[in-house]
């Protein structure tokens, strides 16, 4: 079931990284701007369950690490993301207030997104990544957290949508 | 079923955090194929990129402008005071450039004359609300400059000291209407006494009835007892005029002042001159006409037209 899932929502994921990676990432916006991809799999993880979650983040991860502009070593973000994946809906899991209510979600979301980026951070310190100015990395961890207070509320509608169609259905099917 | 479901579970988790850190590991340890599988990647997306960096790029650079607008407008103010000074620095080098040219063309007429000078910059002209035509230089006592020394420019005779001041110094220009100078026709060695008008002309008198000057003479300073205040052969100016008026005891004419007294920055002071008179030798040579080449079309009627 999860490998069905899985393969389900990759084309949804490869979409994603492509917008990200060629059109999120033509603006330079404050703080670095933020994410698009990153975003869209804490959300996309926050709906469903831990296992689930954790899968997400295993592809998305590896996804991210393809990516050109990663400094670190392969498999640093799919780490993380795994972590990332799991952790945020393994919060809300079962708890169907929670994933009820969009303020929450936004909420939860806008949490993760420093964190996920700090623990990145964090570990590629500890495998000999340059940490920069203090009050650069600091800028850009609340930058990212406010930007995607401002932008979930938007993406929201469609991820959970989407979300809801695929699996949904096919489920009921 | 469910405590095998959260085992499945545990074991998914447990090989998807094992797997990252193989790949980790495979990627520390320098595989080559995860290099691969990058830049595969990047070769697939980069053509995505390319148009989308074409679309959305101006878009991009509106919203980076925007955030960035007290910043720009810095940068702005920052590129307009560099380019003021910038500005600055080509209007004094070319003040500079002006002044290395006069320095240099006075130093050749000091050089050929063999004069000792000591070169001083103009620092302030003489008062307009006076009728009297000054000079201060910031040459003075303790350059060794002293009154009733002999002042000149590249192309002749300025004026001469008046006051000395340790570090500046006072000088009459040959304009001025009380300046008197001792002066010769070069060639004819005629002598006379050269005033000044006010202008950039000066009147010549000849001392003696029996000679006649004509237009295009050069007048050089006769030179004084001492050399003070005049050294002997300094150009002075050109015979402009003469006056025939019948009647007249001597001979005057107008003469045009070589030096240029609106454009005056750098002068030399002639502290020092040879024992002996330099006589013509510096007089203007007479500039070389440059030859005009002309073109002769001859016309050739063409034939008319037969009918």
């Amino acid at each position: 079931m999860f490998a069905r899932r899985f393969f389900i929502s990759f084309p949804i994921f490869a979409l994603i990284y492509l917008i990200q990676e060629s059109v999120v990432s033509q603006f330079r916006i404050f703080g670095g701007g933020f994410s698009l991809f990153l975003v869209f799999t804490l959300l996309w993880s926050a709906l469903g369950t831990p296992e689930l979650g954790a899968l997400t983040g295993f592809g998305a991860g590896l996804l991210m690490d393809l990516s050109q502009t990663t400094s670190g070593p392969m498999g640093q973000w799919t780490l993380i993301m795994i972590l990332a994946g799991f952790a945020i809906s393994y919060l809300g899991y079962g708890d169907d207030n929670f994933r009820g209510n969009p303020i929450s979600l936004v909420v939860i979301v806008a949490i993760a997104v420093p964190i996920t980026r700090l623990a990145y951070l964090v570990i590629g310190l500890m495998f000999g990544s340059e940490l920069g100015s203090t009050l650069q990395v600091s800028i850009s961890l609340l930058a990212s957290a406010l930007w995607t207070i401002a932008f979930v509320p938007l993406l929201m509608p469609f991820v959970t949508r989407i979300h809801s169609t695929l699996f949904e259905e096919k489920s009921r099917g | 079923m469910r405590n095998g479901g959260d085992n499945r579970g545990r074991l998914l988790l447990i090989s998807l955090i094992v797997t990252s850190l193989l790949l980790i590991t495979l990627d520390l340890r320098g595989v080559q194929v995860l290099d691969g599988v990058r830049r595969g990647t990047q070769t697939v997306i980069s053509p995505f990129q390319s148009v989308g960096a074409k679309i959305f790029r101006p878009v991009g650079n509106f919203f980076s402008d925007v955030t960035q607008l007290g910043r720009t407008r810095g940068e702005i103010e920052k590129l307009k005071t560099e380019n003021e000074e910038l500005r600055q620095n080509l209007i004094n080098r070319r003040n500079a450039d002006s002044e290395l040219a006069q320095l240099k063309s006075v130093l050749d007429l000091a050089g050929a004359a063999r004069y000792r000078v000591v070169g001083a910059k103009v620092i302030s002209l003489g008062s307009t609300s006076s009728f009297t035509q000054t000079i201060s230089i910031d040459a003075g006592a303790n350059d060794g400059v002293r009154e009733n020394m002999t002042v000149i420019t590249g192309l002749g005779l300025v004026g001469v000291v008046k006051i000395s001041y340790p570090n500046s110094a006072l000088v009459q220009l040959a304009s001025d209407p009380a300046f008197r100078v001792g002066a010769r026709v070069a060639g004819s060695q005629q002598i006379g006494i050269v005033s000044g008008q006010g202008t950039s002309k000066g009147v010549l008198q000849l001392l003696d009835n029996q000679t006649t000057l004509k237009v295009g003479d050069v007048i050089l300073a006769r030179g004084s007892q001492n050399n003070r205040p005049f050294v002997p052969g300094v150009p002075i100016g050109e015979v402009t005029a003469v006056d025939n008026a019948a009647g007249a005891v001597t001979q005057t004419a107008d003469v045009k002042l070589f030096a240029n007294f609106a454009t005056l920055s750098v002068v030399a002071v002639v502290v020092g001159s040879p024992k002996d008179d330099p006589r013509d030798a510096l007089v203007p040579k007479a500039p070389i006409p440059t030859p005009i080449p002309t073109v002769t079309v001859y016309a050739t009627p063409s034939e008319s037209p037969k009918p």
